[in-house]
This record gives structure tokens, C-alpha cells and sequence, in this order.
């Protein structure tokens, strides 16, 4: 299928909260429970629609274990939004977000998107980290917050689909480099970059077309 | 049956190696020239990959967007296997794309678990395991056929000398091979005793000789495009050795460490992280790495393509010499007197500098600039059939062979002493990878670095891909500020070619083996405590029947059964008791009755021995099944049934 433009994402965060589920969400629409540890890096794409245009996102989920970080690292080249995951039942692993959001901002193009993403939000009862305390801390480090269930999907489209607006967004401003690959951003054969027309469909909600390809 | 086996042993003496006669060669060429031009250019362009492009199956990158992603060159991924079970032994595979200079990774790798069965169910299955990695080059299409086909060229191969392969009963091979058969004038000259060695490794070379041909049929079939070449890196694993069988630049080299210190530390629990990292380091100081393979590059085999250019010198064309000089000829050096040679030589010699000496010679350059006719930096390896030379359009085949170099190992020879708990350094790693890997790591870098990375990670299962993973990283190296891959811990230049790793811990292999042969020896005492069971009932039958002056036809074709054919399921010809037989032998005619299909006569005491017996089995095979991996459980399956087919039976005579 065209797309007027590909955005590549990186998925990060510790092992364990919730970065494979949150993929297979967004890509499948399924939930899997017992998810086997992913070593080096999985791939997954999706097609969404922004403001009349479609629009690819192609995914790369990385391994969490602090094993696999040097090679990590090097997937933060070419990506042009990030999300940083958390799991709100684990306070360790919202205590680790600044090491991973140093090393996102070292290794990665300066423009790229990042969004905070506490999951698990599906287990209230056994919360550690409260919303405020994520919402604080995106505030601080100018990143922007959700909560999600990978298990029940709840915010699972939002999340992907506002870093996707963002990131056009910025396109639009014109402070991305479109031309250059490792900005993590590609444009297909539908693109008309000089002339943004947005046929009423768009809108603000910015309507999601489901489905991959 | 003797005859049949001679049969065999003659042609695997001489394989019949599918060759390319060339006059053939040049009537394809001189069809496809004549199509080119009624049209066939339109032709041309719809031509297909025979196979499309993906990376191997045990990766499941099935999506376009995934291959996609894999092919990021800017990034360059490091793709290792979703689902580590997929390969046997917890092997490990690692692989990474160039840095753009073709699209698609050109490396391609392969392995395939299989079984030898005899079809007339006379000797034990022989399992195997096969690897393989492929270097692509000018194209995916050669190395996607060879990781997608060569499996099964290699398995018919195998197949053609199953009889002499696999396991049978000592008692009947020794001294009774047929070697004073009398169909040979002078057997004693014309039949050489071929071991089972000699025929794996022919079953090889005679396969990779195959591949190649099959490449070269399917591009006749005008059907497909170009497919390029690759390089060919095999290893088989069968009967409890290990052959590596290598045509081109790919290289497995076999990682070992001698029993430290450190082996004994790293199984101990909660070190401290500096603690564990000293003992990553002093793990790897005892290893040491063995190659199992040759690289075949213009360079080391310079020899034996000088010998190809002075033999058949029209291949050459008269624009290229078959010489080497010390020092490259110049036209103002004509007459002047310069050091060469030619052919097998290993010295030197002066000649006078002529006007032909200028020509280009057949290998240029050193090391891994070496070309051949300028153009090809590797010598061995299938495909490049329509490859012609940059500049002068020589057709660069008849310099190329598939021939590949084999080597062996016996994996019964190897010393390790369980209290070490060093199988993995005795039994060694085998490191199979393109040249990716190997042209910016030296071979001792490797072994190291294999070492240190299985003492980090102990116990984990996926210790073997995680080998992988960082051997592909430190080859990879980083990319910089101005977009050129830097090696880490040097700023020398990382590889910028596809990378594959795979990562064999050969001892899982030989673990599996020892299961194997202990499994099989206990269905072959069982075939032949049966086969003298039923011999002995054979005389006793015999006896009775004499006795009772009753000599039937059928009884002398119990006779007639070759007294040699300790063989248990050896057909013994159906015996017909009549009513009154029946009363007087009431045992005997049981068994014979039930015996109607698989005809096999038991006395009731044995009957109820060997029923115990088979329960013993049984329970021992279903624990040895849930044991071990995916393959022995399928045959130890298969056996039980079997067991249990005939348990039945005998359960159904003893109630009549």
C-alpha cells in the first residue's frame, strides 16, 4: 500500500513492562499474556491516517534487559519518535526512566518525538507510581504522557497515533530534515510535501484508519 | 541382496558428478543468443526470481514491512531468531545487512533435521543435522537456492549409500561383506573397501557439485534471472562426527578453551559483577580457535588457477596471462629481464620482459583485493554462470569449481572430563560465518569473544544466540558522526558487508548422539534375541513335525531359511497346523495362527518374557522421550508403537 510518509518508531523501556504487548496491540489487536523475553529487536508496521494522508508506522521493539543495551543504542539512529515505557505496577522501573531518557536523548537525532507511557494501567489495584508522579515527570523532561493497558488496548491507538501527529506536526513546521533517511522519517510516492491540503475528512481528531498492510 | 550392495559400493567409488560438458554449455548460449534477438529481450524483463527474496524461515520475518526493516542500512539491525527452539541444540544465529551496498542482505543460511530410514525397516534410522551459510554475491538468487534446495540434493545423496551407513548388527557386517562375489573377475582389484567416512564426504562433494548444475539447469529454463553466485559453507553432523564442507570465502572455525580456573567459578552462584567480567576475561585467555575450513580466494588458489589458465589458455581469450611477477610489468621494462612464474611453481625465475607480459594477470592484487581476471574476489561456490570478466567479457566459469574442501572430526576422539564441567570448551563452539564476520575478526578474536560471552551468560538458554548477537556487534561496529562504520575498540573500519553467524555448541550434538546410540543398540539386541527366538522355534517346529511323520510342504520352506539371517524381521514363511495338529502342539499353533501377517513363532514362555520386556522398554523409551529433543522422541514414538503393535498381538494369542 502507499503512504504519503513512513515514520519509524523505537519502542524502550525495562524488561518486563510491556513493550512486545503494547506493539502486538497496535499492530495485531490482540493481547498476549505470556510473552517469551524479545532478544535483539522485533519489527512491526501499521498504516494510520493524519490529517487525510497515510501515514506507515514501522516499529522496532527492543530487548529491555540491561544486557542488550549497547546494541539498543544503536537503533535510536534513524528513529523519529520513541516510546518510553514504563510499568506503573514496578517503581523501579519508572526510577530507570532517566537513564533510558539520557540515553534516547545521546543516541538519537535531536528532534526525535518521545512519548512517556505508563502501562499496565489495567492493574489499579497493585499500583506503584501514581499518574501524577509520570505526568510530573514527562512535565520536567518535556515529554508527552499517557497511561495505556496493553491488555485491554485502553490508550494503546492514542498513544501511537499522537506521537505520529506530532511528528507531522513538526514536518509541517518544517523542523525535520525529510530528505534524510536517518531522521526516521521517509517520503512515499503519495506525498506532496509543498502543498499540505487537508480535505475535510481529516479534521482534528485526526481519523485512524485500522488495518495493516 | 549382496549383489545390490556391491552395486552400491561400485558407484559410490565412482560418483556420477552431474558436470556442464561445454559443448553443451555453448549450445545454451548460442539458444539464448538467437532468443535474445527474436524478442527476447521483452523476455528479458519479465524473467523472475526463482525464489523470492526473504531471510531464512527459522528468523520469521514474514512481512514485507519486516524484511523491510531488516534491511535498514542505515541502521543495520541485528537480526537473531524470534523463537530460539526453532533450531536444534539451543544454536545460535545472528545476522546484519551491509551498510547499502545492494539492497537486500545477500547472505542466506539454512539447516535441516532429517532421518535415514531404511525402506525395508532392516536397520536403525541414522538421524542428521545440517547447517549451511551462503554468500551471496551479484544477486540473492544462488545463495537463496542453495539454503532453499541443497538440504534436499544433500539428503538424496545420503540416501544412495544408506545401506553402507546405517547402524546395523556387528555380528553380520564383519567378514561377511562380499568380497569373494563371484561376478568380478579379480574382485581383489576392482573393489576397493570404501569407508562410511569416504562416502559422507562424497555424498558432499558430490552435492555441492549438484547445486551447482541445478543453478546453471534453471537459468537455461530462461525463466529466471541472473541469480549471481554465493560461497557455500556446510557442516553435517551425523553418526557422532562432524564434517565441514567449505567452497569459497565463508569460514567455520571451531572455538575451544582449555579447562581453567574460570570454568569452575562460572557455575558458582552469586558472584559479584566484577567478578563475573574477570571471569568473562580469564575464560577466554584458555581458548583457542581450530579452522575447519579453507578460504578459497584468488590469492590461495592462485596456484591452481595458474595451472587452469596454462592448461586451457583459450579461456583466456589473449587478454589475460597466466604468470605472476614479482613486480608488475611495465611497457619501459620490455627486454628488461623480470622475476616470474607460472603454474605449480613455488620458486622463481627470470624471463625476459615480452609485449605479452603486459597483458593483465589471471590473479591480481594481495589479500582480499586479490581478483580473479579483475573481476571475481572468490574462486569457489555455485552459480556465476553467465559472469563475465570487467572490461574484457571473458566468461569467468571455467575458472570457478563448486569443489568443496572437507574436513572431519570424530567427535567419539574428544577428552572431557566431567568434573571440569568444560564440554562446551572440549567439544568446542563451531563458529560458521560469511566473510563479514571473519574480515575484520581475526579467528583467535572470535574464540575469545565466544568464551566470554558463554561466562556472562551461564545457564541461560539463548547463551548461544546471545555468541551470535555479539560476534555480528563487534563486526557491525558503530556508525559514526559522518556515516562510516567504526570497529569499538579500534577506529578501524567495521565491515560493511552482510554479516551471518551461526554459533554450534557441538556438544548438545554429541549429547544427542550418545542418546541415539544407546537407544538404537537396545532395539538391535531386541531384534536379535527375537530373530534367535525364532530360530530356535524354527527347529523345534521342525522337530515336532518330524516326530509326528507329518513332513508338509511348508516345512521345507522353513528349511530353506538361510541359517545367516539373524535379522529379526526376516519374513519366516507362514505355517498352516491343521486341527489336529493344533491339539496335539497346542503352544506352537497358537503363535503360528496369530502369526498370519508378521509371521513369528514364540513359544508362550517367551512370549510372556519378552511381553515383560517390552513394558521395560516401553517405560524406559517414554522417559528417555521426555528427556530429549524433538527427533529422538519421534523415533523413540515410532519404536514404541511398534512395541506396542506387537504386545498387542501377543496379548491377543495368549487369551485364545
Amino acid at each position: 500500500m502507499s503512504y504519503a510518509y513512513l515514520f519509524k518508531y523505537i519502542i524502550i523501556g525495562d524488561t518486563g513492562v510491556g513493550k512486545s504487548c503494547l506493539l502486538l496491540q497496535f499492530t495485531d489487536k490482540r493481547f498476549q499474556p505470556v510473552h517469551d523475553l524479545t532478544i535483539g529487536v522485533e519489527f512491526g508496521a501499521r498504516m494510520i491516517t493524519i490529517d487525510g494522508k497515510q501515514i506507515k508506522l514501522q516499529i522496532w521493539d527492543t530487548a529491555g534487559q540491561e544486557a542488550f543495551r549497547s546494541i539498543t543504542r544503536s537503533y535510536y539512529r534513524g528513529a523519529a519518535g520513541a516510546l518510553l515505557v514504563y510499568d506503573i505496577t514496578r517503581r523501579e522501573t519508572f526510577n530507570h526512566l532517566t537513564t533510558w531518557l539520557e540515553d534516547a536523548r545521546q543516541h538519537s537525532n535531536s528532534n526525535m518525538v518521545i512519548m512517556l507511557i505508563g502501562n499496565k494501567s489495567d492493574l489499579d489495584s497493585r499500583r506503584e507510581v501514581k499518574k501524577e508522579e509520570g505526568e510530573a515527570f514527562a512535565r520536567e523532561h518535556g515529554l508527552v504522557f499517557m497511561e495505556t493497558s496493553a491488555r485491554t488496548a485502553a490508550n494503546v491507538e492514542e498513544a501511537f497515533i499522537n506521537t505520529a501527529k506530532e511528528i507531522y506536526e513538526k514536518i509541517q513546521e518544517g523542523v525535520f530534515d525529510i530528505n534524510n533517511e536517518a531522521n526516521g522519517i521517509k517520503i512515499g510516492q503519495q506525498a506532496t510535501p509543498t502543498n499540505p491540503a487537508l480535505p475535510g475528512s481529516g479534521g482534528a481528531g485526526g481519523a485512524v484508519n485500522s488495518g495493516c498492510c | 541382496m549382496f549383489n545390490n550392495l556391491k552395486n552400491r559400493f561400485v558407484s559410490a567409488i565412482v560418483p556420477d558428478l552431474p558436470l556442464l560438458p561445454s559443448s553443451e554449455r555453448e549450445r545454451d548460449r548460442e539458444q539464448r543468443e538467437r532468443d535474445h534477438q527474436r524478442g527476447g529481450h521483452m523476455r528479458y524483463l519479465q524473467m523472475t526470481d526463482k525464489i523470492p527474496y526473504g531471510r531464512p524461515s527459522f528468523l520469521q520475518l514474514l512481512t514485507n514491512d519486516e524484511l523491510r526493516a531488516s534491511a535498514d542500512h542505515n541502521v543495520r539491525p541485528i537480526i537473531v531468531p524470534r523463537e530460539i527452539n526453532l533450531l536444534p541444540w539451543a544454536t545460535g544465529y545472528a545476522e546484519c545487512v551491509n551498510s547499502g551496498k545492494s539492497e537486500w542482505n545477500e547472505d542466506q543460511a539454512a539447516f535441516c533435521r532429517q532421518v535415514l530410514s531404511d525402506p525395508e525397516h532392516k536397520h536403525p534410522d541414522l538421524p542428521y543435522t545440517y547447517f549451511g551459510i551462503y554468500d551471496g554475491h551479484a544477486g540473492c538468487g544462488a545463495a537463496l537456492a542453495a539454503s532453499h534446495q541443497f538440504h534436499h540434493i544433500l539428503h538424496e545423496k545420503l540416501v544412495d549409500c544408506i545401506e553402507q551407513l546405517l547402524p546395523r548388527d556387528e555380528d553380520i557386517e564383519n567378514g561377511k561383506l562380499p568380497l569373494n562375489a563371484n561376478s568380478f573377475p579379480h574382485p581383489v582389484y576392482f573393489q576397493r573397501r570404501v569407508s562410511k567416512d569416504e562416502l559422507i564426504v562424497g555424498a558432499l562433494e558430490s552435492a555441492f557439485f549438484h547445486m551447482d548444475s541445478l543453478i546453471a539447469q534453471d537459468r537455461n529454463r530462461f525463466l529466471y534471472r541472473d541469480p549471481g553466485g554465493c560461497t557455500a559453507c556446510v557442516t553435517l553432523f551425523i553418526d557422532g562426527k562432524m564434517y565441514v564442507a567449505n567452497a569459497g570465502d565463508s569460514r567455520a572455525v571451531l572455538c575451544q578453551r582449555r579447562a581453567g580456573p574460570a570454568s569452575a567459578v562460572a557455575s558458582g552462584s552469586g558472584v559479584a559483577a566484577n567478578q563475573a567480567e574477570s571471569d568473562a576475561v580469564e575464560a577466554a585467555a584458555y581458548s583457542y580457535p581450530t579452522p575447519y575450513s579453507a578460504d578459497h580466494t584468488p590469492e590461495t588458489e592462485r596456484e591452481r588457477l595458474l595451472n587452469v589458465a596454462r592448461l586451457t589458455p583459450h579461456l583466456m581469450g589473449k587478454q589475460y596471462v597466466a604468470m605472476e611477477y614479482a613486480k608488475r610489468p611495465h611497457i619501459k621494462n620490455l627486454g628488461q629481464r623480470i622475476l616470474c612464474r607460472q603454474g605449480t611453481m613455488k620458486g622463481w625465475t627470470y624471463k625476459t620482459l615480452t609485449r605479452d607480459d603486459l597483458r593483465m594477470p589471471v590473479v591480481n592484487g594481495e589479500g582480499k583485493r586479490s581478483r580473479l581476471l579483475g573481476t571475481l574476489g572468490v574462486t569457489r561456490g555455485f552459480g556465476d554462470h553467465d559472469l563475465l570478466a570487467i572490461n574484457t567479457g571473458i566468461e569467468i566459469k571455467p575458472f570457478l569449481t563448486p569443489h568443496p574442501d572437507v574436513r572431519q572430526r570424530d567427535l567419539s576422539q574428544v577428552v572431557s572430563i566431567p568434573d571440569e564441567h568444560n564440554e562446551d570448551g572440549d567439544y568446542g563452539i563451531l563458529v560458521m560465518a560469511t566473510d563479514g564476520l571473519w574480515d575484520v575478526s581475526e579467528n583467535e578474536a572470535v574464540a575469545r569473544t565466544v568464551f566470554q560471552t558463554l561466562s556472562r551468560y551461564p545457564t541461560e538458554k539463548h547463551r548461544y544466540t546471545m555468541v551470535a548477537q555479539e560476534l555480528v556487534a563487534r563486526a557491525r561496529g558503530k556508525i559514526n558522526d559522518s556515516g562510516h562504520w567504526r570497529l569499538a575498540d579500534s577506529k578501524a573500519a567495521a565491515t560493511v558487508d552482510d554479516i551471518s553467524v551461526i554459533v554450534i555448541p557441538v556438544h548438545q550434538y554429541y549429547k544427542e548422539h550418545i542418546q541415539w546410540t544407546h537407544n538404537y543398540k537396545n532395539e538391535l539386541e531386541q531384534r536379535r534375541r527375537r530373530a534367535a527366538e525364532a530360530e530356535a522355534n524354527n527347529m523345534a517346529q521342525e522337530a515336532v513335525n518330524v516326530l509326528n511323520g507329518i513332513i508338509a510342504e511348508e516345512a521345507h520352506v522353513v528349511e530353506e531359511q538361510p541359517q545367516d539371517e539373524k535379522q529379526a524381521e526376516q519374513p519366516v514363511p507362514e505355517v498352516k497346523l491343521k486341527e489336529k495338529e493344533l491339539e496335539q502342539e497346542q503352544e506352537e499353533a497358537l503363535v503360528a495362527e496369530l502369526n498370519d501377517e508378521t509371521p513369528q513363532q514364540t513359544s508362550l514362555e517367551t512370549v510372556s518374557e519378552s511381553l515383560e520386556q517390552v513394558q521395560l522398554d516401553v517405560s524406559a523409551a517414554q522417559a528417555a522421550a521426555a528427556a530429549e529433543t524433538t527427533t529422538t522422541t519421534i523415533t523413540i514414538a515410532a519404536t514404541t508403537n511398534k512395541q506396542q503393535q506387537r504386545n498387542n498381538r501377543k496379548g491377543k494369542g495368549n487369551r485364545q
